[in-house]
């Protein structure tokens, strides 16, 4: 279902809470139909950004448009977003046949018509055998469906969820992630999901921004922004581990680590630089860098192998698991298309061949 | 080897001691019920009579006979009633927008409370004598229940206020943006979860009003005279008429007893509020 309303344009926002700056001029652009993450460590941002679209905060600098619209300093209650709160915010007095209908009910639609919308949501995230009950009488995950039904009865141009699934244990979380996306998939309109957790970002967006420090650092596919962090925080914050960043320099068409000659024909610069590499692209060998392996972690399918290399610390990732003494002198390679190029002072990644152009 | 059960000594002491504490906290009224059922002269009698033929007269003559304070009743509950009523539909909106908006005077509020409580009330007699006789307000409902409420608002802010902080800000935004305005959000989504808190305000605010003495026999007393003033006519200087005094002051005690088992479980949920969750409050 290709939808064609629902386009959220941020135009320079900025927020400010007394002295402290909040939100540094977000501009962002999120297509109609969109799942789109906004991520980020807590306080980086995301949650204000995403009140700023609700109407729950007034910016103090910059524009909000839906559909073309300035919604910049329009009241919540008149920019047709629906929105699940991080504690759901159910109404404990009601019913959750009240819950899901107050929307409606705000809105004067009518009694009989209430009944059967308020049905047909609960359905869609079934519910509807506990349309009688009160919230304080469901599990986390029940509440949190009644938020989703409260939600979409409204058939609302944008869904806000604000960290929707940091309430439930880890195997709902897996479960309700599915299903939020089917949900997605299903009524097509345009979602907006603040997360701190990347992986839920990655499975789940469609496009992602990455917040820090009340500015977006990145925005893209989870691919590009996996793939290509475009700085160094973005690169230690996106991946499970994150990416190593490990500082070396760039002498005579070679990046030298303490060590190591890693050759780097048509290499870009010289002097400092940071090599990124993913922690499954790293793996032992004969000739590498020469390191100490401080400590192991089984994970089951795979292993991570924590490695000191002068001062710093390499993780690797090997696709079986095996024995080893922690203590034992290493040697970590890698390869030289496996590895990004970061400079130290802006912490930029330097281009230095024809990415392949994923990047938005 | 027979040991007594372990605290039950102790158990027996702290059974005395609160059969004392009763008994210290009981006697009055049981002596007044006591009294409100002799004659006048025996009454009087000393030794005092243990056994006695029990008589309703005294209420009836309360009620009823010249000295009736049936007119103070109803006096008493139209000032006890207005002043609640007004207490309410002020303090709430009040306390709402104390827990909601940063207000300068937030943080005084607490003290300014404490301070209207703990005043002695006779330091304020004479000024608001003064006050209420310059323009004109003595022994009027109007002016009474003014007073009143300069007391029982204060009073029931600070208590509304904790209820209020108790409620997740995110419960009126998502009303806020379920379109619902702000009196909307008030009226269905927050009023309804202080349900309790009201009514615990309500019967704190009407129980003092009803019992209030010392401002009613100043600055009321002759048009407006409470129960609790008209009591006195029962003391005069030739004598006391201690049967019809105890029979009058059960009948004003009525109310309060009957509320009081009646919200006793909110009264004490009430009292608790903020026990537990309060802790971050200021």
């Amino acid at each position: 279902m290709t939808a064609t309303t629902g386009e959220v344009r941020l135009e320079a926002i900025v927020k400010d809470y007394g002295t402290f700056r909040a939100l540094k001029g977000i501009d962002l652009r999120i297509a109609p139909g969109e799942f789109f993450a906004l991520l980020g460590p807590s306080g980086s941002g995301k949650s204000t950004t995403l009140r700023v679209i609700a109407g729950l905060e007034i910016p103090d600098g910059g524009r909000m448009l839906v559909d073309g619209a300035d919604m910049t300093f329009a009241p919540p209650g008149e920019r047709n977003v629906a929105m699940v709160f991080q504690n759901y915010a159910l109404y404990p007095h009601m019913t959750l046949a009240q819950n899901i209908g107050f929307p409606l009910r705000m809105d004067g639609v009518a009694r009989t018509e209430i009944a059967a919308r308020v049905r047909e949501a609960a359905a869609k995230v079934r519910i509807d055998h506990l349309l009688a009950r009160r919230p304080g009488q469901l599990s986390g995950g029940q509440q949190q469906r009644v938020a989703l039904a409260r939600a979409i009865v409204r058939r609302p141009r944008l869904f806000l969820l604000d960290e929707p699934l940091s309430n439930l244990d880890a195997q709902l979380r897996l479960e309700t992630r599915i299903e939020l996306k089917r949900l997605h998939a299903a009524l097509g309109v345009t979602t907006i999901y603040v997360t701190h957790d990347q992986e839920e970002a990655m499975t789940i967006a469609d496009r992602m921004a990455v917040f820090r420090e009340g500015e977006i650092m990145q925005i893209g596919t989870p691919e590009a922004v996996f793939g290509l962090p475009d700085t160094l925080d973005v690169a230690a914050f996106i991946g499970s581990p994150p990416m190593n960043l490990i500082p070396a320099r760039i002498e005579d068409g070679a990046v030298v680590f303490p060590g190591w000659r890693l050759p780097f024909p048509g290499a870009p610069v010289r002097g400092a630089v940071v090599v990124g590499v993913r922690p499954g692209r790293v793996h032992l060998a004969e000739d590498g860098i020469p390191g100490r392996l401080i400590l192991t972690e089984n994970l089951g399918e795979t292993m991570l192998l924590n490695v000191e290399i002068d001062g710093a610390l390499v993780k690797l990732r090997l696709s079986e698991v095996r024995r080893f003494a922690e203590g034992d002198a290493v040697r970590i390679a890698f390869d030289r298309d496996d590895v990004l190029l970061f400079d130290p002072e802006t912490r930029r990644r330097i281009d230095w061949r024809d990415n392949p152009g994923q990047a938005a | 080897m027979t040991r007594p059960r372990p605290g039950a000594a102790r158990r027996i002491a702290l059974t005395l001691v609160a059969a004392a504490i009763l008994f210290v906290w009981a006697f009055p009224v049981l002596w007044a019920v006591v009294v409100s059922l002799k004659s006048e002269s025996e009454v009087l009698a000393w030794p005092p009579s243990v056994f006695f033929e029990p008589t309703l007269r005294n209420f009836r003559d309360a009620l009823t006979g010249n000295l009736s304070i049936a007119s103070s009743l109803v006096t008493s509950t139209v000032l006890a009633t207005a002043t609640t009523a007004l207490t309410i539909v002020l303090a709430v909106p009040a306390a709402y927008a104390f827990a909601r908006l940063r207000l300068p005077a937030r943080s005084g509020l607490g003290f300014y409370t404490l301070v209207t409580q703990m005043i002695p009330p006779v330091g304020l007699v004479i000024p608001y004598y003064l006050i209420l006789n310059r323009i004109g307000m003595l022994d009027t409902y109007s002016g009474m229940v003014a007073v009143y409420l300069t007391f029982s608002l204060p009073f029931a802010i600070w208590l509304m206020v904790s209820y209020l902080e108790d409620i997740p800000r995110e419960m009126e935004e998502a009303a806020y943006l379920d379109k619902a305005s702000r009196l909307q959000a008030l009226w269905h989504v927050i009023l309804p979860q202080v349900r309790g808190g009201i009514g615990v305000t309500t019967v704190f605010v009407f129980l003092n009003a009803w019992n209030e003495f010392l401002f009613a026999v100043q600055l009321g007393g002759n048009r407006v005279r409470p129960v609790t003033v008209a009591m006195h006519n029962f003391v005069s200087i030739e004598q006391t008429l201690w049967a019809k005094l105890a029979a009058a002051a059960l009948i004003a005690m009525l109310p309060v007893i009957v509320i009081g088992i009646l919200a006793q479980r909110q009264i004490v949920k009430g009292l608790t509020v903020g026990a537990v969750k309060g802790g971050g409050r200021r």
